[in-house]
C-alpha cells in the first residue's frame, strides 16, 4: 500500500498483513474464515416492483434490531434496577427467569401483532367486504 | 426454544444472539399462525370466485392456483416476510456458531465413546463428489448447505442445523430435534411389532438427530447413517457420542453405498427423498432394495403434500422459496409406481399415511397433519 510507513510496530504488522491477500500457498490465510451468510440459490422476487422486495426486506431487518434493543435495554433496565451498579460483562451473561421470559414473550408477541398491521388489513378488509359489504365512502359522506 | 436440550456440540447465545432468536420465534410463529392460514381465506373468498368467474370451473391444479394467488398482495406479503424470516433465522444461529467456532471444532476432534459401552464411528470421503441436485441451491436457504467447510475439521454445518430446524419448527421437533424419528419408530411398533433389525441403515441422516432415536430403540442393534455432507456427519458423530448412542457415520451418496448386498434388515431415511432429484429417486429405491435382507423392511418418512389443489400449492411455497427445489415434482409423484421401476414388485410396496401425536403447529400448510410413509417389504423369509 502507499500509505504505508517503513517503521512500524508488531501490532501494525500484523493489521497490515491481514488486509492484503496471500501472496503464496505458504502465506497462512490473510483473513480469518467466515461462514456465509447468504444461501446459494435463486432469489424469488415477490412484488411487481423490486423496490418493495427491498423495503420489506429492510423492514424485517430493522424490525428485529428494534426487537433486540428492547429486550437488551430490558435487560439494562432490570439490572440497574436489581444492583444500581452495571459491569461490563454483566448485559451479555445474564438470562432471563422464567417469570421474566414470560413477560417478554408476551411483549415481544404484541410488538409482532402491531408491526403486522399492514399485512393483516388486506384480509380484514376481504372478510369484511364479505359480511357487511362496501365500506362507506367518506368522501361520499361529507358532499351529501 | 423451550424444553431444547443443549449438549456439548451446541453453542451458548449470548445476550443479543438469543434475543434474535427470540425474535426470530415470535415473527415465525406470527406468520404461520396469523398469517398463513389467511391465504386458505384469501382463496376461498377471493381468489376462487374471480377464477370460476373467468373460467367457468374450479382451478385445476395447484399451478393453475399459482398463477392467481402469487398476484394477490396478501399472498406476496406473507410470501416475503416468510422468506426473509428464513434467511433471518439461519444469521440468528450462525453469530454464536462463528463466536463458538473453534472451540466447537476442538470439543468434535476430542468426541470420545464413553468406556462403559460400543463405540460409534465416523468415516469421510474427501473424494465423494456431492449430489447436483445437494450442490446447486442450498437447502432451506442454509448458507452453504450440508456441504460446505469453511475451514478445517469444519462442524459449522451441523451446529448450525441443529439450533436452525429447532426454531424452524418452533420447538415443535422435540428436546433432540427427535420428532420424525420417534414418528417412524412409532409406526414401526404399531404396524410392524414383530420386526426387530439387527442391522439399520439411516439415509441422508445429516446431524444423526433421528438416528439417535434409532440406536437407542435397538441397543443391540449395529445402526449406520449416511449423508454426503462432512461438516453435518463430523457434528453428527460427536454430537451421538456427546448423547451416549453408538451409530457408524460415513459420508456416502444414497444412490450408491459400499456396504454389502443384503446386510441390512431395515433401511430407512426421515424426510429426505423430496430434497433429492426424479432419477436419484429411483437410484436410492433400488439401493435401498439392494441392500435389504429377504424379509427386510425399507421404510421413508415424508411430508404430506397436501390433498386439494389449494394446499398443494401452499406445500410448493417451499420449492419455490426456500430451495426444496424437488418438493414441487414430489407432489405430483406417484411414490409406489417409482419404486416398482427401482425394482420392486407391486406387493412388496405401500404408501401409508401416519398420524403423528406430536404437536406440528409451526408445519401447518395443511389442516389436519398426517405424515407420509413409503414402505417396502423384501420378500423373502426374515
Amino acid at each position: 500500500m502507499a500509505t504505508r510507513k517503513p517503521k512500524k510496530t508488531a501490532r501494525r504488522t500484523r493489521q497490515s498483513r491481514r488486509a492484503e491477500p496471500s501472496k503464496s500457498m505458504a502465506t497462512p490465510p490473510a483473513v480469518p474464515p467466515r461462514i456465509a451468510r447468504v444461501a446459494k440459490g435463486k432469489k424469488p422476487q415477490y412484488f411487481s416492483d423490486p423496490a418493495i422486495d427491498k423495503l420489506l426486506w429492510m423492514t424485517v431487518t430493522l424490525m428485529e434490531e428494534l426487537s433486540v434493543t428492547r429486550d437488551r435495554l430490558d435487560t439494562v433496565e432490570r439490572l440497574l434496577a436489581k444492583k444500581r451498579v452495571l459491569r461490563a460483562t454483566e448485559v451479555d451473561l445474564w438470562r432471563p427467569d422464567a417469570k421474566s421470559a414470560l413477560q417478554r414473550d408476551v411483549r415481544r408477541k404484541a410488538f409482532v401483532d402491531r408491526m403486522m398491521r399492514a399485512v393483516h388489513a388486506e384480509l380484514d378488509e376481504v372478510l369484511r367486504g364479505n359480511h357487511r359489504g362496501a365500506e362507506d365512502d367518506p368522501v361520499a359522506a361529507v358532499e351529501s | 426454544m423451550k424444553g431444547f436440550k443443549q449438549h456439548a456440540l451446541l453453542p451458548t447465545p449470548q445476550h443479543d444472539e438469543q434475543a434474535r432468536q427470540d425474535f426470530i420465534g415470535a415473527l415465525r410463529g406470527h406468520l404461520s399462525g396469523r398469517v398463513m392460514p389467511g391465504n386458505y381465506q384469501l382463496f376461498e373468498r377471493r381468489v376462487a370466485p374471480r377464477f370460476a368467474a373467468e373460467h367457468g370451473r374450479p382451478p385445476a391444479d395447484e399451478q393453475e392456483i399459482r398463477e392467481w394467488m402469487t398476484r394477490e398482495p396478501y399472498y406476496q406479503f406473507w410470501s416475503a416476510l416468510q422468506r426473509r424470516s428464513q434467511e433471518l433465522l439461519w444469521e440468528s444461529v450462525i453469530d454464536p456458531t462463528e463466536r463458538e467456532w473453534s472451540a466447537l471444532i476442538n470439543r468434535a476432534r476430542a468426541a470420545k465413546p464413553r468406556k462403559t459401552r460400543k463405540p460409534g464411528s465416523l468415516r469421510l470421503d474427501p473424494a465423494l463428489v456431492v449430489p447436483r441436485y445437494h450442490a446447486a441451491a442450498d437447502i432451506h436457504l442454509q448458507p452453504g448447505g450440508y456441504h460446505t467447510d469453511f475451514t478445517n475439521d469444519d462442524v459449522a454445518a451441523g451446529a448450525i442445523y441443529d439450533k436452525g430446524i429447532n426454531l424452524y419448527m418452533g420447538g415443535a421437533l422435540g428436546s433432540e430435534n427427535d420428532l420424525m424419528g420417534n414418528t417412524l419408530l412409532a409406526y414401526l411398533r404399531e404396524r410392524h411389532p414383530s420386526h426387530q433389525p439387527k442391522r439399520i441403515l439411516d439415509l441422508g441422516c445429516a446431524i444423526g438427530n433421528s438416528t439417535v432415536v434409532w440406536a437407542r430403540a435397538f441397543p443391540k442393534a449395529e445402526v449406520h447413517g449416511i449423508d454426503v455432507g462432512a461438516p453435518v456427519l463430523r457434528y453428527a458423530h460427536a454430537r451421538a457420542e456427546a448423547l451416549g448412542a453408538a451409530v457408524h457415520f460415513s459420508q456416502q451418496n444414497a444412490e450408491g453405498t459400499d456396504f454389502a448386498d443384503k446386510s441390512f434388515d431395515l433401511v430407512i431415511s426421515h424426510i429426505v427423498l423430496h430434497e433429492t432429484s426424479k432419477s436419484a429417486l429411483v437410484r436410492i429405491l433400488a439401493e435401498c432394495r439392494r441392500l435389504l435382507k429377504p424379509g427386510g423392511l425399507m421404510l421413508h418418512l415424508e411430508i404430506p403434500r397436501g390433498r386439494t389443489p389449494i394446499e398443494k400449492f401452499m406445500h410448493n411455497w417451499e420449492s419455490y422459496n426456500n430451495n426444496e427445489t424437488f418438493s414441487r415434482y414430489m407432489t405430483r409423484i406417484d411414490l409406489p409406481a417409482e419404486a416398482r421401476k427401482a425394482g420392486f414388485a407391486a406387493e412388496e410396496i405401500s404408501l401409508e399415511e401416519f398420524v403423528p401425536k406430536m404437536d406440528v403447529a409451526q408445519m401447518n400448510y395443511t389442516q389436519h397433519f398426517f405424515w407420509k410413509i413409503l414402505v417396502g417389504r423384501k420378500n423373502g423369509a426374515q
